[in-house]
């Protein structure tokens, strides 16, 4: 099936013509705007647009991008059928290698991967793929024509999926569409898992992200929210009542604090708190949504990671100064080039090689302000980054009402914890044969968060892609007895 | 008109003919308590408080109905009118719920709850939002006897929520008939009065029917004149009691009615009647909504200037630069339209701006909409191009105006499809925050004056003019205050009369104000069928649910509510809690099971209403679906053989522990069960419990029943006779704090379940954390249970106030019609 619009044919191009279209810009909210509202921070490429962006690429034979790709996305066949206007082809395709093109051309660092190996990129700017992927998934949902993927017939094999995450949305997806019945398991009110309550609405619409939990309801898969699987159900109990396989992708949820004097003081959120209050429960639609919504004046985020932006983003959006405070320098951010560049152009102030080690409050328990040291780099530590070392001496107070400590989460504990046949490292990650994502214990399979720490959406779906093929396979018993 | 002299405990007092003694009394700075005089009101003499001995005259006659004759000689103060007045004191307070007076612990409470809860049902003084206020209780905190020895007779009356803007609860009414009266005094026609005999007598309708169909007209006097919490103004209930007063103008119509502003921190709660005489009333919009309007979240709070298409915040000075660009460029072409809801100074103003941009001022008469021939007129002009920029203060034109004017300026308070179509949007003050002038449509000079604090970057319109001004060169802008301008203002046109006159039918609220529709603001209107924008919020409907299958008021303000909800049922175990949302908008709010049925798939649960979670909870009825119930959550109680085990249940805590009771008795310990509450008649399941363990305690803070006190008393009482191995403790956090400092006296463990503010209870956010022994810990995973000897209570204490004005910004404020109805079995104090 083809758009009602007109199709437009790709103008006929040679390869030096080609190599002469400049990368096209993605159109953005003026950042004096966007930093008063929760929309989308990019407005996506036009038809027109995507076109010529699509037509930059020179078709390699041997794609650099599809090997980047954490999950092996035919990159140039959905751009040849964006330059080609077969917008919904584009859309197919990609869908044959991704649950979530829609979240993927928003969220996934493109930059050190599909991108990065762009061969364009090599003497100028490399294809715009994320922005590429995005537009044809968007495309595709705003003439909600997405097309059901030709189911095969039931193979009569149960999967329970815990954890309605990018991880488990992904094995959801890849799993049902081989036939197989899916059950997921979602501890919270809605389905989506980081997707829904830390990732911002101006960077990732929740409506999209429903959207697609509601195409894998549509594909048969069925989701239980509000159950907590340990709490209910053991993963050992699943297994007895039937399940063939159990997929765990419960994620790194357990928010690290600092362990700094005052850090319970009223005023002082984790990163999850702040942004669950504000995406998740909608605070910032309060009072028609119940949640209190936390009203900062000046707020102060801890971390240099792409949570730490989205917190930062999120209080300046919501009327504070808002402020990063990360204690190697700006090389050393883990976050995207993008994120930090979006948010300083939004306003936001970076104190870089800055250590908070106490949380200032007054009378009332409240924050007033956080103590910090500044830093300098001295030798590289295990991570290969320079240790950061303090400056003796060097102690000030930044003022603050509100502190969001975004400096990482922990895997979840709740399976690990009652299942005692699964075994974890000292981090509490479970483990996981990097193959298959079999865990220690026999048709379980993990991927995500919960095995690698907290990383990336992408990097989730990519094990879990791997998981579901693992899976598959044991399903129709082509592989381990274990 | 003559004199009389009479003489009031010895002291000489000349007073008018005619004056009752109370009043004489009044007027020589003698104070004799009362409840039902009001100096607005004529003598009624219901409470026989006020009651004085006269020599000559038997008995003791009501002061405020005996009127005051030459040479009579009156005491106040003898022995026995204090025995009386203390009888008939605690006769009135029979009926009103007075338990805090006779609690052993009220001051530590009253410390540890600066502020009252949000009770759905003010079943006592730390329950009530009028504490601050309330007549009786500072009668009895300042009478020399505050012991109180009659039991409450609890009424069980509904609690009456359906009209838009008054909750009342006449449970704790004490008849003083203030409110009829003044009805009466102001509307001629009472809309209430006193039904029914003896006990149950009510203050009511006639045949009990809704406000809203009882020929009320919502003026809001009976709630400024009623004595106690009764009856109280929704929007403003949980605020506080106002800290600045002050005489202003309502300009929501041309009506321009003098208003009391009641403000509490520079925030509106209120305009109030200046005075109780029946030329003070006040409309429905005036006395309630004004407030809903001046705090609306729709506010416009910051300049936006439209460039490329998107309207941009900006600082004033880059906004009003801006302006200058765009009004120098199109002189002679500039109209002004301004509503006639405008203070003189404004109109003055902006008349003299129209001037100086050689263009003209159209003030359009109030109610005006868009198919005014002077907006139609407007239309002609843009459409020739005879007109192309527009100065207005409001939505007051058509939006095709303004798409087709090249440069538009909108200077107003609230979000319009006005301010979204403007080239440039400046934020102006409104109502309480204004300073000036308003000619009334009958002729009257009114003066505003700025009472509240202006949201974010708002000023006022006569400012924004002058600093347009400025921008522009103009001469004769060189304004500081309003006040400047008032003087140079010269027969000013009063606007057009308003025709219908909504003080004497609520139905007659005027649709707009300055063009927008007053509904979108106070949803509350919506009741009177005034036209809004705002959609139904039908949209919350529960799709995949949870079915309530019972629900119960148990005890005043206490509902048992029972859920299906198999996935909890079957792997529950005593302690943990679940998390609940009624609706898909409500909040994660945790609650400790109170009992669980694996087979059924149900689960039981006690819920106390104080806030917006518990009430849209206990709102619910059977038949209706809860949108999520998640858990079990937290650990559950380890369960060993210890031998003696206290354990303690208050409010919410006397079902916490009742699961607790059942499994501990069953594993071979004595269990002690001790449940408190204010008063007997809010206890409940005590037969329940009675089944569970060895022995029952109860105590009440009133001494109605059981031991008097509460679980303090419960556990110093125990010990003297035994040993306690393991004290368990569920309820409020004062209360487990009370005891945990007691035993820890005693040497007794102490276990004790804490309910600090959760977002998503299953460890992953952190707002949870409690502090115990110097250690951070998540309640919701590493609790509920923790070591009371070792909790940081004052952290708790506050970490739970953390949100307590967004919780009261929380509360709904629409009508509800299936509040709380009593059950049969709740008949209290008989």
């Amino acid at each position: 099936m083809q758009s009602k619009t007109k199709p437009i044919l790709e103008k006929k191009r040679t390869g030096k013509q080609r190599i002469k279209i400049p990368r096209q810009p993605m159109p953005e909210q003026d950042p004096r705007r966007r930093r008063a509202n929760f929309e989308e921070v990019p407005k996506g490429y036009s038809e027109e647009v995507a076109i010529l962006e699509a037509s930059r690429c020179i078709q390699c034979k041997k794609p650099g991008c599809v090997e980047g790709c954490p999950v092996n996305i035919q990159i140039p066949e959905f751009i040849r059928e964006i330059a080609a206007g077969k917008f919904l082809d584009a859309q197919n395709t990609l869908k044959k290698y991704t649950a979530l093109p829609a979240v993927c051309g928003r969220v996934c660092p493109q930059e050190i991967q599909c991108e990065s190996r762009c061969i364009l990129g090599k003497k100028g700017e490399p294809v715009a793929i994320g922005r590429l992927e995005r537009f044809a998934a968007d495309y595709a949902r705003k003439h909600n024509n997405i097309q059901k993927q030709p189911s095969c017939s039931h193979t009569g094999k149960r999967i329970a999926v815990v954890g309605a995450g990018p991880a488990g949305i992904t094995v959801a997806g890849e799993l049902s569409n081989r036939g197989h019945e899916v059950v997921m398991y979602e501890a919270l009110h809605l389905a989506g898992g980081v997707l829904m309550y830390g990732i911002p609405q101006f960077r990732l619409p929740k409506e999209i992200v429903q959207y697609e939990i509601n195409m894998l309801k549509n594909q048969g898969v069925s989701i239980h929210t509000d159950y907590v699987i340990g709490k209910s159900e053991t993963v050992d109990q699943l297994m007895k009542q039937g399940f063939d396989a159990v997929f765990i992708g419960t994620g790194a949820g357990l928010p690290s604090f600092l362990g700094i004097e005052g850090e319970n003081a009223i005023g002082v959120f984790s990163a999850n708190e702040f942004l669950t209050r504000a995406n998740l429960m909608r605070a910032v639609e309060f009072p028609r949504f119940a949640t209190s919504p936390v009203i900062p004046h000046r707020a102060v985020t801890v971390g240099g990671g792409n949570v730490a932006m989205d917190a930062a983003r999120t209080a300046l959006r919501l009327g504070a100064d808002s402020t990063i405070i990360y204690r190697r320098s700006r090389e050393e951010m883990p976050a995207r080039d993008e994120e930090i560049h979006h948010a300083s152009e939004e306003g936001i102030v970076f104190h870089l090689l800055t250590n908070p080690i106490r949380i200032v409050t007054n009378e009332r328990h409240q924050v007033t302000g956080v103590e910090c040291l500044r830093m300098e780099l001295g030798e590289p530590d295990t991570s290969g980054r320079r240790r950061p070392v303090p400056v003796q001496g060097s102690e000030f107070t930044i003022p603050a009402d509100t502190v969001i400590i975004a400096i990482g989460n922990k895997p979840n504990p709740l399976i690990p914890q009652t299942t005692p046949d699964i075994q974890t490292s000292k981090w509490g990650t479970i483990l996981t044969d990097e193959t298959t994502m079999l865990t220690s214990k026999p048709g379980v399979f993990a991927a995500g968060d919960i095995v690698s720490g907290a990383a990336t959406v992408i990097s989730a779906m990519g094990q879990a892609k791997i998981a579901a093929n693992a899976i598959h396979k044991f399903l129709i018993g082509e592989t381990m007895g274990m | 008109m003559s004199t009389i002299k009479l003489s009031i405990d010895g002291q000489e007092v000349e007073v008018e003919q005619g004056a009752t003694v109370f009043q004489a009394a009044r007027e020589a700075g003698i104070s004799i308590p009362t409840i039902c005089d009001h100096k607005d009101l004529s003598p009624y003499g219901a409470c026989r408080m006020c009651v004085v001995e006269i020599e000559g005259v038997r008995g003791f006659p009501t002061s405020c109905t005996t009127p005051a004759t030459q040479g009579m000689q009156v005491s106040t103060r003898t022995k026995r009118l204090t025995d009386l007045r203390n009888c008939t004191l605690e006769l009135l307070f029979s009926g009103h719920p007075n338990s805090c007076f006779a609690c052993p612990h009220r001051e530590p409470c009253e410390t540890h709850r600066p502020q009252a809860t949000k009770a759905g049902r003010s079943t006592r003084c730390g329950f009530c939002a009028n504490r601050e206020e309330c007549d009786l209780r500072e009668m009895v905190l300042t009478s020399e006897r505050q012991e109180l020895k009659l039991p409450v007779m609890y009424s069980a009356y509904k609690l009456e929520r359906d009209d838009p803007f008054m909750d009342r609860d006449y449970n704790l009414c004490v008849l003083c008939g203030r409110c009829w009266r003044i009805c009466e005094k102001i509307h001629g026609e009472p809309a209430i009065s006193i039904i029914n005999r003896g006990k149950w007598s009510k203050i009511s309708t006639a045949f009990d029917k809704s406000h809203l169909e009882s020929g009320c007209n919502f003026c809001g006097a009976c709630i400024d004149i009623c004595p106690t919490g009764t009856l109280m103004d929704r929007y403003a209930r949980w605020q506080g009691k106002p800290e600045h007063e002050s005489v202003s103008a309502c300009i929501l119509c041309p009506n321009g009615c003098s208003v009391k502003a009641e403000n509490k921190g520079g925030k509106l709660l209120a305009y109030t009647m200046p005075g109780f005489e029946a030329e003070d009333r006040l409309c429905a919009l005036g006395r309630f909504g004004a407030a809903q309007i001046v705090n609306s979240t729709k506010r416009l709070t910051r300049p936006l200037v439209r460039e490329d298409g998107d309207q941009i915040p900006m600082s004033w000075d880059d906004a009003l630069q801006s302006v200058g660009k765009g009004l120098i460029a199109r002189r002679g072409t500039v109209v002004v339209v301004i509503s006639a809801t405008t203070t003189r100074e404004e109109r003055f103003i902006y008349d003299r701006l129209a001037t100086a941009l050689q263009g003209h001022l159209i003030v359009l008469p109030f109610e005006a909409d868009c198919e005014t021939p002077k907006i139609k007129e407007l239309s002609d002009s843009v459409q020739q191009g005879k007109v192309q920029a527009l100065i207005t203060n409001g939505p007051l034109v058509s939006p095709q105006i303004l798409k087709n004017v090249e440069f538009s300026l909108v200077i107003d308070c609230l979000e319009s499809m006005a301010s979204q179509l403007a080239t440039i949007v400046l934020p102006s003050a409104i109502l309480s925050e204004v300073d000036g002038t308003f000619k009334t449509s009958s002729g009257k000079i009114r003066t505003l004056s700025k009472s509240s604090i202006l949201p974010g970057g708002a000023r006022p319109e006569w400012m924004i003019i002058c600093l347009i001004a400025k921008v522009l060169g103009l001469n004769g802008f060189d304004f500081d205050r309003a006040e400047t301008i008032t003087s140079l203002i010269q027969d000013d046109p009063a606007p057009e009369k308003f025709e219908r006159e909504p003080r004497n039918n609520c139905r007659d609220i005027p649709i707009r104000f300055r063009g927008h529709l007053v509904a979108d603001f106070v949803p509350g209107l919506k009741a009177f069928e005034l036209p809004t924008t705002l959609v139904d919020e039908a949209e919350d409907e529960i799709c995949n649910g949870f079915a309530l299958l019972e629900k119960k008021e148990i005890a005043p303000n206490m509902h048992l509510l029972i859920i299906e909800a198999p996935q909890v049922a079957r792997f529950a175990l005593p302690g943990q809690f679940v998390i609940l949302m009624a609706k898909e908008t409500s909040e994660r709010s945790p609650f400790t099971l109170a009992d669980w049925d694996a087979n059924a798939g149900t689960i039981s649960l006690i819920i106390e209403e104080v806030g917006r979670s518990s009430r849209e909870l206990t709102s619910l009825t059977a038949g209706d679906q809860l949108a999520h119930v998640s858990g079990p959550l937290g650990l559950p109680l380890s369960i060993q053989e210890k031998g003696t085990i206290f354990l303690g249940g208050g409010c919410y805590g006397i079902g916490a522990i009742f699961p607790l009771a059942r499994i501990l008795h069953e594993a071979g310990n004595r269990v002690i069960c001790m449940i408190e509450a204010a008063s007997s008649h809010l206890l409940y399941w005590q037969q329940e419990l009675a089944e569970v363990c060895d022995e029952l305690l109860i105590a009440t803070k009133d001494g109605s029943g059981g031991m008097h006190g509460g679980i303090q008393e419960g556990v110093s009482s125990v010990t003297e006779k035994e040993h306690i191995n393991q004290c368990i403790i569920i309820g409020c956090t004062f209360m487990m704090q009370q005891v945990s400092d007691l035993t820890k006296t005693f040497d007794i463990p102490t276990l004790v379940a804490l309910n600090p503010i959760m977002v998503d209870g299953t460890g992953m956010c952190g707002a949870c954390r409690v502090s115990i022994a110097n250690q951070t810990q998540f309640a919701c995973v590493d609790g509920p249970f923790f070591d009371g000897h070792k909790v940081d209570w004052e952290e708790l204490t506050l970490r739970r106030n953390a949100y307590a004005p967004q919780e009261i910004q929380a509360l709904p404020q629409g009508i509800h019609l299936t509040s709380c109805l009593p059950t049969s079995t709740l008949k209290m104090g008989d």
